[in-house]
């Protein structure tokens, strides 16, 4: 083992609803590097209802990879390594797969703690069936029937500063009880309370005989105080119960795991919030995850997060839910071909039915990609109204400056050419000033995430390693214009010694090369009514910029992105903006 | 580990019916049934009332209780006495619905109302094997067995008949005659309402497609009968396999079961068409493993719906137009020839 380092080998196991992902990392030259990956389906749905055998085949992949034997006789995993180079020193789970919880949330006063307890609600894995408030005028008895339909396996109950209103609250809580006990289910469902501290006890005393009550820190200790974070981890842990209640081999990873086992978003959101706290404080952090059942946002500023995580937005079970805040034309306008309506709309419920499929044709692959788009775009609008500013989201309709923004996801990482996934992420979350576009290839993120509590400097130093592929920065100036006006010039000085110098017009995207591990200076001099982040219109700078795989990205197409409306026009732009970004050979 | 997709001309058919709510089971294990025999009934509760007692009886909270004629749990019907009379008025607290008394407290009443009658079918000719006795029976047949990906939600049974000229046709209007009255109908595919409604007009207990125009989901969701897709969404023809053994047992009984579990259920809609048992036949395999010999079927275009059979499992990924690489097998794809298929685009087929 390592003297500079608490463990040498990590093992991170991250269980979705399609793919169960094995990744293990190990120190080489004093610090931790990705060695291998593996991956296989995942087996949390029928007929197995067992994640086992999906985690068994993700791990078989990286035994022969590399040759290192992870799993005993007794089907158990090797912990601690041994001095023969078995087994790992440290194993993390995170998962997204399983039922989403039914979930009654029951608050106090509308806009404040049952706000908050949406919010909560959002950034975790749960499906609200029914809400219930003080403030609600419906009946007690038809309050009764909306806990009886509701047929929740979780209520959260929130309300009351800390050592505000009693009263009001116990009411409520009486109430739950005497709906709860109507339900047929002999499965009780779980409570946990989350509201005034003071009353804690009183809760667990009326409900607690009946119904399994835990108690959390209150999300809303004052009026004017929101605190998400501490309930979030305690409610992560109870749905986590649930889980696996109903699928098996969780309690066997939460063995392996020593408790390490969170949920993926969780897990995504905390280095998003690690991020936020260590790069430039005047701008963001955002992390996109588009799975195939949920889609999550996250961000980060200044060590404040902003969870989301969206079950009717995904790409692949989840596809239907986009229809819901999508029409088929906003789809199609993301196309670089003519596509019918019938057409993609049958694609979007043939994906629900089969969510692992694999695009054979370019039809195919261009409808993954728009569908992509669309769904990013979606969940960012839903969860910018969270956001700081998001109330005036109307007369702020561009995405705060960003660094860096981080994606992954099965429909990104599986790009043919990286140029797919990069042009994806511009059209979707049509990035503002200097931003550089990081991409997840092996879904690592909220494996480091949870590694940050046993191994923080693994988390620290695989970030940092070569196991992210940046696709680029992308410069992308604010501005409105005339097509073919200039809007900036700019001069690349490349560590390596070569320079380029042009001039940008509205319209353009373009790319100039700067391979992933490269560097350069790039000084920006944009037009009047341009600002590229150097303070105001018109300023210009200069800033050290890092290649990727794509290249450095000049984004001069304006914000936010109108494309034309005639749909034969709107094809031909998309697939020139395949070519000028690489996607295309 | 692929998805199997049950295409048997004949295995044993174990599945469980439920009622929505705990009720009386009527049927008895090893009793034989017939599709429409009721094994079970309940009156799931409909709504609840919380009345003031002391209040309706003009008496003390504390008073109350003792006027009250009957016990929490005891069947009542509407407009029965639960409380009183008290006084001189004689006042009385009457039952708003036919239910029972949940419970008693603080003065009030909280009155559980039932609702209507729920009757549990057999929906396929079978022997009982096991019962919970109040909410569930667990049923067995020898059976033929077709699984389908998606249905309306809906149960029925019927007989079996072919309308169309085949597994890739469009079902018509003009495909429709008399005889089809009270059938369950295979067909090709559907990419417009109007021989749904067809269908809904000669009573149809139900109908079997290959594919279903998805713009059709709204319309299908609300037709009074099941409709089960055994392929997907759009004009996609039912595999051979499916199409050959539902045309074979034209004439038989059916029963369609067209509700939609998820991922992460074991409910998935079938067709289930009891056989004449001869002699006991495994039930299906639930894990097949993927190897050469084995029978798949292919879920994504461009062979959407073509069944084939293993000929290799590819060690190396291979690459396909739209630039993926992707793990893939060689597969002799009937009709079609030899191809080789991502792993994701297919389903093990017994």
């Amino acid at each position: 083992m390592s003297t500079m380092l608490e463990a040498d080998t990590l093992l991170a196991i991250d269980v979705g609803s399609v793919n169960t992902r094995a990744s293990l990392f190990d120190v080489v030259d004093g610090k931790y590097r990705l060695v291998a990956t593996g991956r296989a389906a995942s087996t949390a749905g029928a007929p197995l209802s067992d994640v086992s055998e999906g985690v068994r085949g993700a791990l078989e992949q990286v035994q022969s990879v590399t040759g290192r034997r992870l799993i005993d006789e007794a089907e158990s995993l090797i912990m601690p390594a041994t001095a023969g180079g078995a087994g790992v020193d440290v194993f993390v789970a995170t998962t997204s797969a399983g039922p989403l919880a039914r979930t009654l949330l029951v608050g106090l006063m509308p806009g404040v703690s049952v706000e908050s307890a949406r919010r909560l609600a959002a950034s975790c894995y749960l499906d609200v069936a029914g809400e219930l408030g003080l403030m609600d005028r419906r009946r007690e008895d038809e309050k009764l029937d909306t806990i009886v339909q509701a047929k929740p396996d979780l209520v959260l109950l929130v309300g009351g500063t800390d050592g505000g209103a009693t009263h009001s609250v116990l009411r409520l809580v009486d109430l739950v009880g005497a709906g709860l006990g109507l339900l047929p289910d002999p499965e009780p469902p779980r409570v946990v309370y989350a509201g005034n501290q003071r009353l804690a006890a009183d809760v667990t005393a009326r409900l607690g005989e009946r119904f399994p009550v835990t108690v959390v820190p209150n999300i809303r200790p004052a009026i004017e105080q929101e605190e998400l974070a501490a309930a979030r981890q305690r409610l992560s842990d109870v749905i986590h119960d649930l889980r696996s209640s109903r699928i098996s081999g969780f309690e066997e990873l939460r063995q392996w795991s020593g408790g390490n086992l969170m949920n993926t978003a969780d897990a995504f959101g905390r280095i998003i919030r690690y991020l936020s706290q260590v790069y430039d404080p005047a701008k963001g952090v955002l992390g996109i995850d588009l799975g195939a059942s949920h889609t999550t946002i996250a961000a980060g500023f200044g060590g404040d997060l902003h969870l989301l995580v969206r079950s009717d937005l995904g790409q692949g079970s989840a596809l239907p839910g986009l229809l819901r805040h999508s029409t088929l034309l906003d789809i199609q306008r993301w196309l670089p071909i003519e596509v019918s309506e019938a057409r993609l709309r049958d694609y979007i419920f043939n994906k629900a039915l089969h969510p692992g499929i694999v695009p054979i044709g370019m039809e195919e692959l261009h409808l993954e990609y728009a569908l992509a788009r669309q769904v990013a775009r979606t969940a960012l609008e839903l969860a910018r109204a969270d956001w700081p500013l998001g109330k005036d989201a109307a007369s702020h309709p561009l995405l705060p400056p960003m660094e860096p923004i981080l994606a992954s996801g099965g429909v990104l990482a599986r790009a043919p050419r990286p140029g797919y996934s990069a042009l994806a992420l511009l059209d979707a979350l049509q990035p503002t000033g200097i931003a550089t576009l990081v991409l997840d290839p092996y879904n690592l993120t909220p494996g480091l995430g949870v590694a940050g509590g046993p191994l923080p400097m693994a988390t620290v130093q695989a970030l940092d390693s070569g196991s992210f592929v940046s696709l680029g920065t992308v410069v992308a100036p604010v501005g409105r214009g005339r097509p073919g006006r200039p809007v900036l010039r700019l001069r690349l000085e490349r560590e390596r010694g070569e320079t380029s110098e042009g001039e940008v017009r509205y319209g353009q995207l373009s790319v100039l090369p700067l391979k992933q591990g490269d560097f350069g200076k790039l000084t920006l001099r944009p037009e009047r009514g341009f600002d590229v982040g150097f303070g105001a219109p018109g300023r210009a700078g200069a800033v050290r910029v890092a290649g990727g795989a794509v290249g450095l990205i000049i984004d001069a197409r304006g914000r936010p992105l109108q494309g034309p409306r005639d749909s034969g026009r709107a094809h031909d732009l998309n697939q020139k903006w395949l070519w000028d970004i690489g996607a295309l050979e | 580990m692929l998805p199997i997709t049950h295409v048997i001309p004949l295995t044993t058919v174990r599945r469980e019916r439920s009622l929505p709510a705990a009720g009386t089971v009527t049927a008895r294990v090893n009793e034989k049934v017939q599709a429409g025999d009721v094994l079970a009934q309940a009156e799931p509760p409909a709504r609840h009332y919380l009345l003031d007692l002391a209040r309706a009886l003009g008496v003390p909270e504390k008073d109350a209780v003792r006027h009250l004629r009957h016990q929490p749990g005891e069947r009542v019907d509407s407009g029965d006495v639960l409380a009183g009379p008290v006084g001189l008025g004689r006042r009385t607290l009457r039952a708003p619905a036919a239910g029972q008394i949940v419970s008693v407290g603080d003065g009030r009443i909280l009155f559980e109302a039932h609702g209507e009658m729920v009757s549990l079918k057999a929906g396929y000719a079978g022997i009982v094997v096991a019962t919970d006795g109040v909410q569930s029976v667990t049923l067995e047949a020898t059976a033929a067995l077709v699984q389908a990906v998606w249905g309306n939600g809906r149960q029925d049974y019927g007989v079996l008949r072919v309308v169309g000229g085949g597994a890739a046709d469009r079902l018509k209007t003009e495909d429709f005659d008399i005889n089809l009255r009270g059938a369950v109908l295979i067909a090709g595919t559907c990419t417009h309402a109007a021989p749904l409604h067809q269908a809904t007009e000669l009573s149809c207990r139900g109908l079997i497609l290959g594919g279903l125009g998805s713009e059709l989901i709204p319309v299908v969701r609300r037709l009074p009968y099941p409709v089960l897709v055994v392929e997907g969404f759009g004009d996609v023809p039912m595999n051979a396999a499916a199409y050959s053994l539902l045309v074979t047992n034209a004439g038989r009984e059916a029963a369609l079961d067209g509700r939609v579990g998820g991922l992460y259920s074991h409910q998935r809609p079938e067709i289930i068409i009891p056989m004449p048992a001869n002699r006991q036949v495994s039930l299906p395999d639930e894990v097949i493993p993927l190897q050469q010999g084995v029978r798949v079927r292919v879920v994504h275009a461009p062979y959407h719906g073509a069944v084939g059979v293993v000929r290799e499992v590819l060690q190396r990924a291979v690459g396909y137009p739209s630039g993926i690489l992707a793990r893939s097998a060689r597969v002799d794809l009937e009709g079609i020839g030899t191809t080789n298929v991502p792993l994701a685009n297919l389903e093990i087929l017994q």
